[in-house]
């Protein structure tokens, strides 16, 4: 009779993608209605989007390099944060990691970025953010591992601690704050000095790939290795799976978990350089909320890492062009990607369910089968 | 017209993926009896019962209550029906009172919580012939308080058939009695009672009629007065009590593991292990004999340095062992697995492919930052072929494969580092008989290769076939360490539940200390 | 300006401007009873604030407000609990995307609405007579404090009375033992045959539907004047943090409502109580406003590293807070 759900055993690779892809159809689908009840045709709009508006744009060149500004501190802080779920370890500390990261890398270019040569400034900006989020972790992962202290509440909190830091060191005129221009009255942001930019490389045409773009790949690739291949993916795994297994094989678990948070906390501050090395001025909006972005986009990859770049330029493509798109069709504001992206997730999440559990019948009356 | 029983459950199946818990299983339970459901452990009596309480919903077959086909979608409609169980983790709320442990489940408990509930769950307590106090929270109570509180509960609730799921294994010899009283003066009160157990002389003395499960199947159900533990055992086990188990005979060296005055406690705080003597010898099967919970767990986490010690000493070859970290013990050739009861808990990683798993202890013994996943598929393959471990191929994630196979592969994985001790508990918990004979051969021929063996295990025929001598624990004491083949069930069974203490029987040398005991070496330096 | 009205009138907007975090805080005490961590408060509010707002406007009814905005509270919450209950999906990843939605909805709903036409709030006269401030018989005529605490708008007195009928509903009634008993340990509450996903999906659309109302007073206090800046600016994440403060208790979430109040209201009219006080309080002035926003964080971090060290058993924080149960698991 009843209907019963059960947990389901393996679900092969094309039936996944099968799920995944009608979730996201589904979610366009939802947004459709919308659009359509304000009096905007979807197909237009979702073509501007998806498009980024580059169709019969004479500058379009500019809008792939606002693009993959997005892109690459998204797909790094996810890459980071994957890390530190495959451990089971809540870090929704994203925002404020990304931040101090921020803060040491705009403090080194604008301290040291006319001083030293061009190479030697990015260098630093890199190793003084990946320090300052990975410490920012460490002390998470530290009380979590020694006294058991909730890592999901504590980094939440965390997140804001540096956000009012960000604001305040963006809004206090002082003569020690070298963050700030101080030759304007008004609190300004420093500009960064040119010399703390990432090179970009001449790609044809005006199009100037930023050298970030092909790091962030490198990264990745070297990020799939680490796991897959190296004894420290290897322990993270096998953490990940069974923390009792861990410990029976006599690996130091708490050192496991203290390395990978900080390697997560790393790579977050070094999406934080990234950005700093390409947007070059120092905000209170520069996270652009990556930090919290970036926890969606590792989840809907399920911790993959290749699958993580796909997601990560899915989402930024809404965001980015959602805001192009805005620019055509007055009547719908930007924050339409916010809620698209809720419904992406919401159905993906309700298709995750179709793949863990399956929905069973009652058997009654075959007995003697 | 056929008798009429309180509960009726007919051609249940349950399966959980590709594991059948319940095969076609059929039980009946007359009113104001006592059913005793024997099976060993995995033969899935926990499952059939949790269908019966609503936790679990059967695949296909139908439940009969008083007569009526009843729909049990969930506890709530159990209670209503009138079943009630006592499960062996027990089901309480450990921050909150006894009575808040009763009445949060009580229909028409109004909406406002009035102090005079203490006063009423005392009353209704004393009318059921038990003594508790109300106010006292679940984290401060003892096993047999949760328990009893437990029993209250379901009484509280009006339950017809009371279903206790081994409901002695944490408990004294004196509570048992106890409880058994009480399940008598239910009985005579005309509750149907179902006890889940694997204990025959338990069975014997409690029960009206026994009804007995094998492997998932339902093979009988019969009088108590008119059978014997012998015929019992046989429906049980499926195979004469002459297990045909080989107890090559050895040449036994020097103790390679000795182990003094041992003081464990549990996670509680509770001590678990108290005063422990014995020894290993190297070419020797030593079985570890005890109720479940007698401490067995921390002794074997102890010697895996997984757990610290409070008191004493373990000297493996004259070197003393306490305080190093479990990878300094497993670099001396101590070998620890333990399989608890979801048998992926240590020792495996289950989502991991048999490879990762084979080269769990050894992945950082190669040089370099890389894993070397080429020797461990070599293992994994060659573990494969020995004992036949059926599975797709070495990229399997072990939770895919069936508990025997899963025995295998860990066990294989841990002959293969070669070491010197093997400590394992409940190796052949759950799996089918070939199974487990593979994994009887495969210690047997450790021990003949000189490894000394320490086995912990649960069914008394297979240790008494398998091991040279049995160390008997009761409530983390030692109650003596006999020969195998010089022992009877009998013996072990009083020594099981405290009652025989053999432990000072030989007044020269009490059990455990060794003659040629290596003592002592450790403080002169000799012998690595 | 006299010292004492100084005092009194930062009382009073201690008190006023702070309150929407009691609702918060009391809608996520209610949803983590329940052993869920939803960590979409900010985003619940902010669709509160908006549907909630628009309607009362359209209605010219506080009342009809206060009910659209419970309302569009409870459906989040029926979304959450779908996903997380009945669809067993991590709950901090839904509640971050619950936030995320929420804001989206809030924007979209408010941009169109301005482009169309924005209600502003002075035009309707049964919102703003029944936003006015309803002094305590007695109480009110107190000095110093009197007009400071017992002089306020109908959200405060309804935000407060939801706080303690909250907490003797958990702590002194049947299904409130329940509710703490699912939270705890769904399994026992199971078996006891206590429904654990209807309660589960009750209770998380109250917690839900109250942090809906916070958010339409929210948009009340700001004037409903609509910008860049959502009215809802941070307070579902102090609202999380101050359920940790209070230790999941609905009587001390208004101590700790009062409690970070004091900061937040020190941002803003510290400089007044220093002028006021330029002896004693003149120091106020000197303390960046960034300081004060963070310290309701830095303190709930505090209690946290400390609950956490020592390990108390009496801690309000339900032991299955943000797992899943599903009844079959073996």
């Amino acid at each position: 009779m009843g209907l019963h759900i059960v947990k389901r055993e393996n679900c092969p690779l094309w039936k996944r993608c099968c799920f995944y892809l009608i979730a996201v159809l589904v979610a366009l689908g939802i947004g459709s209605v919308i659009l359509l009840a304000i009096g905007v045709n979807p197909v237009a709009y979702y073509t501007r989007m998806f498009t980024l508006g580059t169709i019969g744009n004479k500058i379009a060149y500019k809008t792939y390099i606002n693009y993959l500004k997005d892109f690459v501190p998204l797909a790094l802080t996810s890459l980071g944060l994957s890390l530190a779920f495959k451990m089971r370890f809540w870090n929704i500390g994203g925002e404020g990691q990304f931040i101090m990261g921020a803060l040491a890398a705009s403090a080194a270019a604008i301290l040291l970025g006319n001083t030293l040569p061009s190479a030697a400034v990015l260098l630093l900006i890199c190793v003084a953010a990946m320090a300052a989020a990975g410490l920012y972790g460490l002390l998470v992962a530290a009380l979590k591992v020694k006294f058991g202290t909730n890592e999901t509440l504590l980094t939440l909190m965390l997140n804001y601690v540096a956000v009012y830091l960000l604001n305040f060191l963006m809004g206090t005129k002082a003569g020690w704050n070298f963050y700030l221009n101080a030759n304007e009255l008004r609190p300004v942001p420093q500009k960064h000095p040119d010399s703390s930019l990432f090179p970009t490389i001449p790609m044809g045409g005006k199009f100037e790939l930023n050298i970030c773009v092909i790091l962030v790949f490198v990264i990745g690739l070297l990020i799939y290795v680490y796991l897959k291949r190296t004894k420290q993916g290897y322990e993270i795994n096998v953490v990940g799976d069974s923390i009792g297994t861990a410990r029976y094989a006599g690996m130091k678990t708490n050192r496991i978990v203290l390395r990978t948070v900080f390697f997560s906390a790393c790579l977050i501050g070094l999406a934080a350089a990234f950005k700093m090395g390409t947007v070059g001025t120092l905000s209170t909006s520069i996270t652009a909320d990556v930090g919290w972005t970036g926890i969606i986009v590792a989840w809907l990859a399920q911790l993959n890492t290749w699958v993580i770049f796909a997601v990560s330029a899915l989402i930024s493509m809404l965001h980015y062009g959602s805001t192009v798109a805005a620019a055509t069709f007055k009547q719908v504001d930007s924050s339409f990607a916010n809620m698209l992206q809720g419904f992406i997730l919401f159905l993906v999440l309700a298709a995750d369910f179709m793949i863990r559990f399956r929905i069973v019948r009652t058997r009654k009356e075959d007995r003697n089968g | 017209m056929s008798e009429r029983y309180a509960i009726e459950m007919r051609g249940i199946t349950k399966a959980f993926g590709s594991v059948v818990a319940n095969s076609n299983v059929e039980l009946n339970v007359k009113q104001g009896e006592i059913l005793a459901l024997l099976g060993e452990n995995g033969s899935g009596k926990t499952t059939l019962m949790n269908m019966l309480s609503g936790i679990y919903k059967p695949d296909s077959g139908s439940i009969l209550v008083d007569g009526r086909e009843a729909v049990i979608n969930s506890p709530e409609d159990a209670k209503k029906l009138g079943i009630g169980m006592v499960h062996q983790h027990f089901k309480l709320v450990d921050v909150f009172s006894a009575a808040d442990n009763i009445w949060m489940g009580k229909e028409r408990a109004g909406l406002v919580l009035k102090k005079d509930r203490y006063a009423q769950i005392r009353e209704i307590s004393r009318k059921f012939g038990f003594e508790i106090d109300p106010k006292k929270k679940v984290y401060n109570m003892s096993v047999s308080e949760k328990q009893t509180l437990e029993i209250i509960k379901v009484l509280y609730y009006g339950a017809k058939t009371i279903i206790l799921d081994e409901p002695t294994a944490v408990l004294t010899v004196q509570e048992i009695q106890k409880l058994f009283a009480v399940l008598r003066k239910m009985k005579e009160e005309g509750h149907s009672i179902i006890i889940i157990t694997h204990k025959l002389n338990e069975v014997m003395e409690i029960s009206d009629r026994v009804a007995i499960l094998r492997k998932g199947a339902y093979i009988t159900t019969v009088e108590t007065a008119q059978t014997n533990e012998q015929a019992l055992t046989e429906w049980m086990v499926g195979r004469p009590i002459d297990l045909n188990i080989d107890r090559p005979v050895m040449e036994t060296t020097r103790p390679l593991l000795e182990v003094r005055d041992l003081t464990i406690r549990s996670d509680e705080g509770s001590v678990a292990i108290d005063g422990v003597n014995f020894y290993i010898r190297g070419g020797e099967i030593l079985g570890v004999a005890g109720i479940a919970g007698c401490g067995q767990k921390e002794l074997c986490e102890a010697i895996a340095g997984l757990r610290p010690i409070e008191k004493g000493q373990m000297i493996h070859k004259g070197d003393n062992i306490v305080g190093l970290s479990p990878k300094k013990i497993l670099e001396k050739g101590i070998s620890m697995s333990f399989i608890p009861e979801d048998r992926l808990g240590m020792g495996l990683a289950p989502s991991l492919s048999i490879t990762d798993n084979m080269i769990l202890k050894n992945y950082a013994d190669t040089k370099g930052p890389f894993v070397n996943r080429k020797l461990g598929r070599a293992d994994a393959e060659q573990v494969i072929r020995e004992l036949e471990v059926v599975t797709p191929s070495t990229e399997t994630p072990v939770r895919r494969l069936s508990g025997g196979n899963v025995q295998k592969v860990l066990l294989g994985r841990e002959i293969k580092a070669g070491p010197n001790v093997i400590v394992t508990a409940y190796p052949v918990r759950g799996l089918d008989i070939n199974s487990s004979f593979t994994i009887y051969n495969i210690l047997n021929q450790q021990k003949q290769a000189g490894v000394g063996i320490l086995f912990v295990g649960e069914d008394m025929d297979v240790m008494m076939a398998l091991c040279d001598k049995i160390m008997v624990l009761c409530h983390g004491k030692v109650m003596g360490v006999v020969h195998a083949h010089k022992t009877t069930k009998e013996e072990l069974g009083l020594m099981m539940t405290g009652a025989l203490d053999l432990s000072n029987k030989y007044e020269d040398k009490p059990a455990g200390i060794a003659k040629d005991s290596r003592f002592g070496e450790a403080e002169q330096g000799e012998e690595a | 300006m006299d010292k004492l009205s100084v005092i009194t009138s930062f009382l009073h907007a201690i008190v006023v401007y702070n309150v929407p975090l009691l609702y918060g805080t009391v809608g996520e005490i209610v949803v983590e009873k329940s052993g869920s961590l939803n960590l979409g408060v900010e985003g619940i509010m902010a669709v509160g604030a908006i549907f909630g707002y628009m309607m009362g406007c359209f209605a010219n009814s506080l009342g009809v407000g206060i009910g659209v905005a419970f309302l569009a509270g409870v459906l989040c919450g029926l979304l959450f609990a779908f996903l997380t209950v009945s669809l067993q999906a991590n709950q901090n990843i839904t509640g971050l995307t619950l936030t995320t939605f929420g804001l989206g909805v809030y924007f979209f709903v408010g941009t169109s609405l301005k482009a169309v036409k924005w209600p502003v709030m002075g035009d309707y006269s049964n919102i703003m007579k029944g936003f006015a401030e309803l002094p305590i018989p007695g109480l009110s005529k107190l000095p110093v404090i009197g007009s400071g605490l017992f002089s306020h708008n109908i959200m405060v007195y309804l935000g407060v009375a939801i706080a303690v009928v909250l907490w003797w509903y958990l702590n002194k009634t049947a299904p409130g033992l329940r509710l703490r008993a699912i939270g705890e340990n769904p399994g026992a509450a199971d078996s006891v045959g206590i429904n654990v996903n209807r309660m589960k999906y009750l209770h998380i659309c109250l917690g839900c539907g109250i942090m809906g109302i916070g958010g339409y007073y929210m948009a009340l206090n700001m004037g409903g004047s609509f910008n860049s800046n959502c009215w809802i600016n941070g307070y579902g994440w102090i609202a999380v943090a101050l359920v940790i403060f209070a230790n999941w208790s609905p009587a001390l979430a208004i101590l700790g409502t009062f409690v970070f109040g004091f900061f937040n209201t020190l941002k803003v009219s510290g400089s007044t109580l220093a002028a006021a006080f330029p002896g004693g309080l003149g120091w106020l002035a000197d303390i960046p406003s960034q300081v004060f926003d963070a310290l309701p964080f830095i303190i709930t971090a505090v209690v946290l590293v400390v609950s956490s060290v020592q390990k108390k058993k009496n801690s309000g924080q339900p032991a299955f807070l943000g797992l899943n149960y599903f009844r079959e698991e073996r």
